[in-house]
C-alpha cells in the first residue's frame, strides 16, 4: 500500500513516465540502499491503479528508444490519496519473524540441541548489531544540511533496532523461565461437521 | 600485534562462603587499534575486567598482557609506571578535578609525571582542540556540558599517549546526542589515533560504534559479534596503510 500511494503522490506533484517515477521514489526515500523498487513492480504497480482509474495515461515521451508513457492522477486517484493521509498508519509488531522461529526452536526442543533458543538469540542478536553499525554509519556520514529527512528515516530505524536489541535482551534474561513453561498447545476440535445434539 | 590479552583471568572477592567469582576463565585476545565494546547484564564482572585489564587489581589466577608484557606479577611500582605511560582511564562521572580549568585537568597525568606546566599544557590543549574544545581551555568543570566534561576527560585519559583507552560507561551520564558525540570520538580515538579502546556499555546504540563486542553473564565470556566497517570506510584506511608504508 505505502509504495503504491507514495507513487501516485508523486503523480499528483506533477504528470511523469515509469522511469522518472522510480527515481523520483528512491530520490526521496534516501537512495535504493533504503527502500529499493524492481522496475516491474512500477510497471505493475501502474496498470493496477489505471485498472481501479486512478490515474491514466496522458501520453507519451518519445525522445529516443522506446516510447515513455506518461501517467497523470485522476480526481478518484486523488481522494484516494488524501483518505491516505488522513488515516494513522497501523504498527505491525504481532507478527514478528524472530517471534515465530523462536517458538519453533522451543517446540523442537532437543530435537535439535545445536540450534535452540539460545542460538536463535545469539544469530539475531548478532544480526542486528551489524544492522545498527551500518546504520550508524550512514546516519554520521549524512549531511544535515542537506539530508536531514533521510537523517530522520536512518534515527527511526537506528531507534527500532535498538528496541529490538533491547527486547533480545530481556528474552535472553528470561529464556530460563520460558523454557520452563508449557508451549501452548492448539484447542483440537473434532473434525466434520459437529454432531448434532440428541436430547 | 594483540595489544591487551588474558589467558584464563580468574578474579575472586572475599573468600569461604561469601567469596563471589566475579569473573571466570577469561580468555580475550584484543589487536592493537581495535575498538571493542564489553556488554552484559548488571554484576557480570565488566567493571572487573576493566580492573584487571588496567592492572588497577590483581587477578586470582589466570595472566593479562599489556603489549605481550605480563602485569599480573609485576611489582607495584612498575605497574604504576605502566599504568602511567601506557594506559589512559575514561569513567562514567569523568572525575575531573573542580578546581582545574580544561587545560590543567587534561595535563595532570603528565604534570605529575614531571613534564614542566607550559608543556604539559600545550599537549593537553592540542588533545582538546581536537576534540572541538579549542576555546574551551580555561573553563572549569562546572562551567561546561557531561559532554564536554566528558570529552576533557578522554583528553586527559590520552594526554601521555597511551596505546590503550579503557573506558567504564563513558556515556552512562549523557543524554543521547551527547553518548553518540562520546561514542564517535571513542570510535576516532581508535580509527584515526590508532589507540586500542575497549569500553564498557550498556547502551546498543553505543556498542554499535564498536569493531567488536564481547559478551559476558556471570564472569564468563559468552558471545562476541565483530562489526564489518563499512567498505567505504575500510578502503580509505587501507590507502592510509600503504601511504604510511612510504615514509
Ligand atoms: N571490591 C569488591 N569486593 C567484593 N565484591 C566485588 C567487588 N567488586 C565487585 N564485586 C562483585 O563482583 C561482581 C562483578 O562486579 P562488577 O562491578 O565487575 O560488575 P559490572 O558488570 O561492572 O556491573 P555494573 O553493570 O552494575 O557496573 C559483582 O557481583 C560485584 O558485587
Ligand atoms: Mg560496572
Amino acid at each position: 500500500m505505502s509504495v503504491r500511494n507514495a507513487l501516485l503522490g508523486l503523480l499528483l506533484q506533477h504528470p511523469r513516465h515509469g522511469y522518472e517515477l522510480r527515481a523520483a521514489f528512491e530520490a526521496l526515500v534516501g537512495g535504493k540502499q533504503n527502500w529499493e523498487v524492481k522496475p516491474a513492480q512500477i510497471y505493475t504497480t501502474l496498470a493496477r491503479l489505471e485498472e481501479a482509474g486512478l490515474v491514466v495515461q496522458q501520453g507519451v515521451e518519445q525522445e529516443s528508444g522506446p516510447a515513455k508513457r506518461i501517467y497523470a492522477v485522476t480526481p478518484q486517484g486523488r481522494a484516494e490519496l488524501d483518505a491516505w493521509f488522513e488515516t494513522g498508519v497501523e504498527g505491525a509488531h504481532q507478527r514478528d519473524e524472530l517471534f515465530v522461529k523462536l517458538m519453533v526452536s522451543l517446540a523442537l526442543g532437543s530435537d535439535i540441541p545445536e540450534v535452540g533458543p539460545q542460538q536463535v538469540i545469539r544469530a539475531q542478536r548478532s544480526r542486528l548489531y551489524q544492522e545498527l553499525h551500518g546504520l550508524t554509519a550512514q546516519r554520521n556520514a549524512a549531511d544535515p544540511k542537506s539530508e536531514l529527512a533521510q537523517i530522520f528515516l536512518l534515527d527511526k530505524a537506528i531507534m527500532h533496532v535498538e528496541a529490538d536489541l533491547r527486547w533480545l535482551e530481556l528474552l535472553e534474561a528470561r529464556l530460563d523461565d520460558i523454557c520452563d513453561q508449557p508451549l501452548p498447545e492448539p484447542e483440537v476440535k473434532p473434525r466434520g461437521r459437529p454432531k448434532k445434539m440428541i436430547d | 600485534m594483540s595489544t591487551v590479552s588474558t589467558d584464563n583471568l580468574t578474579k575472586i572477592y572475599g573468600s569461604g562462603p561469601t567469596a563471589v567469582t566475579a569473573l571466570g576463565h577469561v580468555s580475550i585476545d584484543v589487536q592493537s587499534g581495535q575498538f571493542v565494546a564489553v556488554m552484559g547484564p548488571s554484576g557480570c564482572g565488566k567493571s572487573t575486567l576493566l580492573h584487571m585489564l588496567g592492572g588497577l587489581d590483581r587477578p586470582t589466577e589466570g595472566t593479562v598482557s599489556i603489549g605481550d608484557i605480563p602485569i599480573a606479577e609485576m611489582p607495584d611500582n612498575r605497574l604504576t609506571e605502566l599504568r602511567r605511560r601506557k594506559i589512559g582511564f575514561v569513567f562514567q562521572f569523568y572525575n575531573l578535578i573542580p578546581v582545574m580549568t580544561a587545560v590543567e585537568n587534561a595535563a595532570l597525568p603528565i604534570t605529575l609525571d614531571g613534564v614542566r606546566p607550559a608543556e604539559a599544557q600545550k599537549k593537553a590543549a592540542e588533545w582538546l582542540a581536537r576534540f572541538g574544545l579549542a576555546d574551551r581551555l580555561h573553563s572549569r568543570p562546572d562551567q561546561l556540558s557531561g559532554g564536554q566534561q566528558q570529552r576533557v576527560a578522554i583528553a586527559r585519559a590520552l594526554v601521555a599517549e597511551p596505546s590503550l583507552i579503557l573506558a567504564d560507561e563513558p556515556t552512562g551520564n549523557l543524554d543521547s546526542r551527547a553518548s553518540d558525540e562520546i561514542a564517535g570520538l571513542l570510535a576516532d580515538v581508535s580509527k584515526k589515533y590508532e589507540r586500542t579502546v575497549i569500553m564498557v556499555t550498556h547502551d546498543p546504540r553505543i556498542a554499535a560504534y564498536a569493531d567488536r563486542i564481547i559478551f559476558l553473564k556471570d564472569g564468563k565470556v559468552v558471545d562476541e559479534t565483530v562489526l564489518d566497517t563499512s567498505t567505504t570506510e575500510s578502503a580509505v584506511m587501507l590507502a592510509e596503510k600503504i601511504q604510511g608504508m612510504g615514509d
